[in-house]
């Protein structure tokens, strides 16, 4: 029993919802969206999993905290310093931009690990989701590499030393070691060559291939769906036995449902 | 039915499940998301506040607050003392490079750890096949995961609590070494061994009992018993990894000629204790 509408509310829909229908018909974009936003989910997911929307977050905060960080931030080693000196102390509320990109830093690694903790205790690494595992560990990889190439940037005595040990680390690796050094230093000593290609790493290089992989890696996670906690006794995907109705009440991990009903068997 | 066929299966009826009894992302999943983005995003403002004011008040930013200081110290490369320590999350691999001894074994903590712990990742779901999903009945997995926390956690904590030694207390130590080393009188020996005190170089190396072992770096105290020479040490302490191949000491070139000359005397000087 929906009131009508009248004429001019509907003028005004049909204006209102024009653009959208315009990119729509070009694009095809609603389609997706709708599909990822009403999405079926599992019932029983749990707070654990919402550790990857999390790490998502803290890689945003690094991305927009970032960009930024480089409108002040001068790359070479006479001004590096003092540019962030300028950025903590003058910029209008630049100690918080460079904080949160600090400590978010931090943030984000410690999220891919519990991220990653918690698909490990779900058993979510295996069939099909193999592949979304793979570029998980890639993406934590290259999120350390990221850490240690901005760790380089405010040129003071802790960055500068903390580099020297590093690259020289690298260097001591067999076969590409040496040459991995030399490409990282770009000459015989650290200074501004270095500096230059940990900048352009940092922002360019390193921050592509994750927003890439990322992409993958979400691609994977929304076509597979996400597992259900393989302890829940009403789990997607549950084995059944022939006329077994869902058990109720609340199972958890360290009181296990009946077997069979929530894990997905044993092989053989 | 063969295994790949029952995961086949189990895939099937998780989709069918999920269809039939799931709930829509928005706004179910999407609410618990967005809850925990803003805990992220409140923590690491949070974070950020604390960090800047407590670092703030008494001399600028190089005074640690709560959470480390602003920044410290401008890089200086000519510089004589420093700590070659990584951010927090390299810790596990920094302490592990303690346990390593130069030349035989360094490269295994170097690279050789690294590299096997990304190939054990990458190879994990290729290795653990089984359908079984429920941790309890996972406890080789399980057991694996607990063993390397409690390994990675405990690297990680050695190497945020070891102490490398701090310059003006190692230049306290020097006449004691000039007396051991029996260098006393040896004008350039004493200028080297204080040099030697306050460059860094016990960050790595151990030298009569005082310094951390980093990266592998041997003992020095009997570093003039191997008959190197004052050149070799020169050009060793120039360019390292020209001497050493792949040395991972960093280059004291900037020091200047004298002084290197000076820190070689030394080294030489030094035949271990009688
Ligand atoms: C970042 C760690 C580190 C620092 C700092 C460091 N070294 Fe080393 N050093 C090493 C390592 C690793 C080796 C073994 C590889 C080599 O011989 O180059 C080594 C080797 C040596 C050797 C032995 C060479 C040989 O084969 O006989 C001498 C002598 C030496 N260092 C002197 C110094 C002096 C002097 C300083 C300070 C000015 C210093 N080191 C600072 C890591 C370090
Ligand atoms: C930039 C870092 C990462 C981001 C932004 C990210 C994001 C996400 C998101 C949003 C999900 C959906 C489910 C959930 O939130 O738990 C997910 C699932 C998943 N992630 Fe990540 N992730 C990252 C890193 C990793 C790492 C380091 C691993 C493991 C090595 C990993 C492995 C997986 C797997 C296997 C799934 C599927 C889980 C399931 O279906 O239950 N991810 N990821």
């Amino acid at each position: 029993m929906s009131a009508r509408k009248s004429p001019r509310q509907q003028q005004l829909e049909a204006a209102l919802l024009y653009p959208v229908d315009w990119l729509d018909e070009r694009t095809g974009l609603l389609g997706g969206l709708r599909y990822f936003l009403f999405r079926n989910v599992p019932r029983d997911t749990n707070w654990m999993q919402t550790l990857g929307a999390a790490t998502l977050t803290a890689f945003l905060v690094q991305a927009i905290t970032g960009v930024f960080l480089a409108m002040f931030y001068k790359p070479d080693p006479n001004s590096a310093y003092e540019s962030i000196q300028h950025i903590t102390n003058d910029v209008t509320f630049g100690w918080l931009v460079r904080g949160m990109h600090r400590w978010g830093a931090s943030c984000f690694i410690i999220l891919m690990f519990l991220h990653m903790g918690r698909v490990f205790l779900f058993g979510a690494y295996k069939y099909p989701r193999e592949l979304t595992w793979i570029v998980g560990v890639l993406l934590l990889a290259l999120g350390m590499i990221e850490g240690f190439t901005g760790y380089l940037l405010p040129w003071d005595e802790t960055a500068y030393w903390a580099t020297v040990v590093g690259i020289n680390i690298q260097a001591s690796g067999p076969f590409v070691g040496p040459f991995i050094g030399s490409i990282l230093k770009g000459g015989a000593e650290i200074g501004p060559e270095t500096l230059a290609r940990f900048y352009s790493l940092h922002m360019l290089a390193i921050p592509g291939a994750l927003i890439g992989l990322i992409g993958v890696h979400l691609y994977l996670v929304v076509r597979l769906g996400i597992t259900s906690p393989p302890w829940s006794p009403v789990a997607a995907g549950r084995e059944r036995d022939d006329e077994e109705a869902p058990p109720t009440g609340r199972v958890g991990l360290v009181s296990p449902a009946p077997r069979g009903s929530a894990s997905q068997g044993v092989d053989e | 039915m063969s295994s790949l066929e029952k995961n086949r299966a189990d895939h099937k009826r998780y989709k069918e499940d999920v269809k039939k009894e799931g709930k829509p992302f928005f706004p179910y999943a999407l609410f618990h998301d967005s809850l925990m983005q803003l805990v992220v995003v409140g923590v690491i403002i949070a974070l950020s506040v604390i960090w800047k004011f407590t670092a703030q008040h008494e001399g600028g930013g190089t005074h640690p607050g709560l959470l480390g200081p602003l920044y410290t110290e401008k890089a200086d490369p000519g510089t004589v003392s420093f700590v070659p320590r990584p951010d927090w999350y390299f810790y596990f691999l920094f302490y592990l490079l303690r346990i390593f001894k130069w030349p035989d074994s360094v490269i295994l903590g170097t690279v050789g750890i690294p590299t096997l712990l990304l190939v054990i990742a990458i190879a994990l779901p290729f290795v653990d096949r089984r359908r079984e999903r429920h941790p309890l009945r996972r406890p080789v997995a399980m057991i694996t995961a607990v063993l390397v926390i409690v390994a990675m956690g405990t690297l990680t904590w050695k190497g945020a609590v070891a102490k490398e030694p701090i310059a003006s207390e190692a230049g306290a130590l020097v006449p004691m070494w000039a007396q051991k080393q029996g260098f006393k009188g040896n004008a350039d020996a004493e200028a080297g061994a204080k040099l030697f005190s306050q460059s860094g170089c016990l960050n790595c190396h151990v030298y009569t009992g005082a310094g951390g072992q980093n990266l592998g770096a041997p003992e020095l105290t009997a570093e003039g018993a191997k008959g190197r020479g004052i050149d070799w040490q020169i050009k060793h302490l120039q360019c390292p990894s020209c001497v050493n191949a792949g040395s991972p000491m960093p280059s004291f070139k900037t020091l200047g000629a004298d002084n290197l000359k000076k820190l070689a005397t030394f080294l030489e000087a030094s035949k271990g204790p009688k």
